[in-house]
């Protein structure tokens, strides 16, 4: 048996090293499938509730869009208001003791994180639509392209590029608040920190090493998103072309400004 | 008298109890270039731009070779194609580059093939001498060169009417003469304009008629000479004086 505490630290690591590998793998999976899927709900709640609603229109149109618009406001209130943890233990037993669906904790796990995640996108996302000069949207609409259009190509792409920071902080949020998910026995990395404590009751030395990896975990993400937005920044110069090129030479400086962006 | 392409009739538009526009009348032939002057806050720019709906009118009509365009079978947005505007702020889509800038438009809207589009988007970005920027950003260029792009967008749909709102106000002024003269050559081509612009100069030399607004009416219309030369209305003589000097 080791006798210093990095002798434990090590012993430990070593020892629960598949242990502590597939908790973070379940972490990583959790926060990164639940943030895909929450930016997701989150922009499609954004664009619902950003639709512009004129009094000429239809009385149909402006009902469903008001319910549409209740329900919505209901969901990111109510999700933003309550703490993850509860939202899991109610999703998990309360649809197995009510519903009859018994779902797989990890399954529940990601629906709960996902689901939180949406409620908190929605906010991002419509932050990064409603910070859009409205001069973009006139400009795309004055050559004549739809709403829908105008989001797709000129709103939400820029929208995308500012929200970024944020929703990097929302993936690093919930590679640490996938921890609570150990509540309803997620095999993710906290819970397995745990487990490998109780044989030896070497909290203090596990739960160092979880520690460590959460970090490098989220150290690498913001570094990997950090990356990604300097390439949506694109290049910072551009090529000039002559006034009297052909069309080879066009296609020439177009494709260099695109290896700038590597 | 030729053609009228846009036809305002009873024209009015209120932000709240700001009544902006009163009962305009107005209209606009083909291969016209009709400059809107006025001081600040006269209305001309709401004016123009109730003509391709980004304001709602508040009441009275306006017709597009004969029809309503509000009340028509065709959406806004194909109307709006045909009748192109350049903005004071640019509005160049700030995530794509000045070659997709005229393309993305004609792609999506018009469903150009993109080889088509980018043949296009050459011609007007080579007519407005912005053809070596391709592949620059439109914060990476000056304000001038955003206003040509602008107007090489515009021109790259293939619209009957541009319009224009107040274009130089936003640019140095030794970015203005740059802008204006690709106007003029434009305005040479029989393309129908409608220019809400504070050069003077440019409006007594370019246009075909010049209107003056003031307080949300349209006070004079006639001829550049005209309105230059011997206005008929005391506010137009004044606002004349207080700008030119």
């Amino acid at each position: 048996m080791p006798d210093t505490f990095f002798g434990w630290v090590w012993f430990m690591f070593i020892k629960y090293l598949p242990l502590f590998l597939q908790g973070a793998g379940t972490t990583i999976l959790i926060a990164v499938v639940g943030t895909v899927a929450g930016f997701i709900i989150g922009t499609l709640v954004a664009i619902v509730r950003t639709i512009p609603m004129h009094k000429k229109d239809h009385i149909v149109k402006k009902i469903v869009l008001k319910i549409a618009r209740g329900i919505l406001a209901a969901y990111v209130e109510l999700f933003r208001a309550t703490p993850m943890m509860v939202q899991a233990v109610l999703i998990y037993y309360g649809s197995l003791q009510y519903f009859g669906i018994d779902m797989p904790a990890l399954l529940a796990g990601i629906v709960v994180v996902s689901i939180n995640t949406g409620a908190y996108m929605a906010e991002i996302v419509r932050g990064g639509i409603i910070s859009i000069d409205v001069g973009q949207t006139e400009g795309a609409l004055s050559i004549g392209m739809t709403h829908w259009q105008t989001m797709l190509h000129v709103i939400m792409p820029q929208a995308l590029r500012n929200i970024m920071p944020s929703i990097g902080n929302e993936f690093v949020i919930n590679i640490k608040d996938s921890s609570v998910l150990s509540v309803i026995s997620v095999t993710e990395l906290f819970f397995m920190a745990k487990s490998s404590a109780g044989t030896y009751y070497k909290f203090f030395e596990a739960f160092v090493i979880a520690c460590i990896i959460y970090f490098v975990i989220n150290f690498t993400i913001t570094r990997i998103l950090l990356k990604i937005e300097r390439k949506m920044d694109g290049p910072d110069s551009y090529v000039l072309g002559s006034q009297n090129m052909t069309a080879e030479e066009m296609k020439l400086i177009l494709n260099k400004s695109i290896e700038g962006k590597k | 008298m030729s053609e009228a392409v846009i036809q305002i009739n009873h024209l009015g538009k209120s932000f709240g109890k700001n009544e902006v526009l009163k009962d305009i009348n107005f209209s606009v032939n083909k291969g016209e270039v009709v400059c809107i002057i006025g001081s600040s806050g006269s209305g001309k720019s709401t004016l123009l731009r109730c003509v391709n709906l980004l304001e709602t009118p508040t009441y009275g009509e306006i017709l597009y070779h004969g029809k309503n365009i509000q009340h028509s079978d065709q959406p806004v947005s194909k109307y709006r194609t045909k009748v192109g505007m350049v903005f004071q702020q640019f509005n160049l889509f700030n995530n794509m580059n000045v070659l997709n800038n005229c393309v993305v438009g004609q792609m999506k809207v018009l469903g150009r093939k993109r080889a088509d589009a980018e043949e296009r988007a050459k011609y007007f970005l080579d007519k407005v001498g912005m053809l070596q920027f391709v592949n620059a950003k439109p914060r990476q260029i000056s304000g001038g060169q955003k206003q040509r792009v602008a107007i090489a967008r515009a021109l790259s749909m293939d619209p009957e009417v541009l319009l224009f709102d107040e274009p130089t106000s936003a640019l140095d002024p030794e970015m203005v003469g740059e802008v204006l003269s690709v106007m003029k050559t434009l305005a040479g081509t029989g393309l129908t304009m409608m220019i809400v612009t504070h050069e003077m100069a440019f409006a007594r030399d370019v246009a075909h008629r010049v209107c003056f607004m003031d307080e949300g009416v349209i006070v004079e219309e006639d001829s550049p000479q005209v309105i230059f030369g011997c206005p008929k209305h005391e506010r137009t003589r004044q606002f004349l004086t207080r700008v030119l000097g």
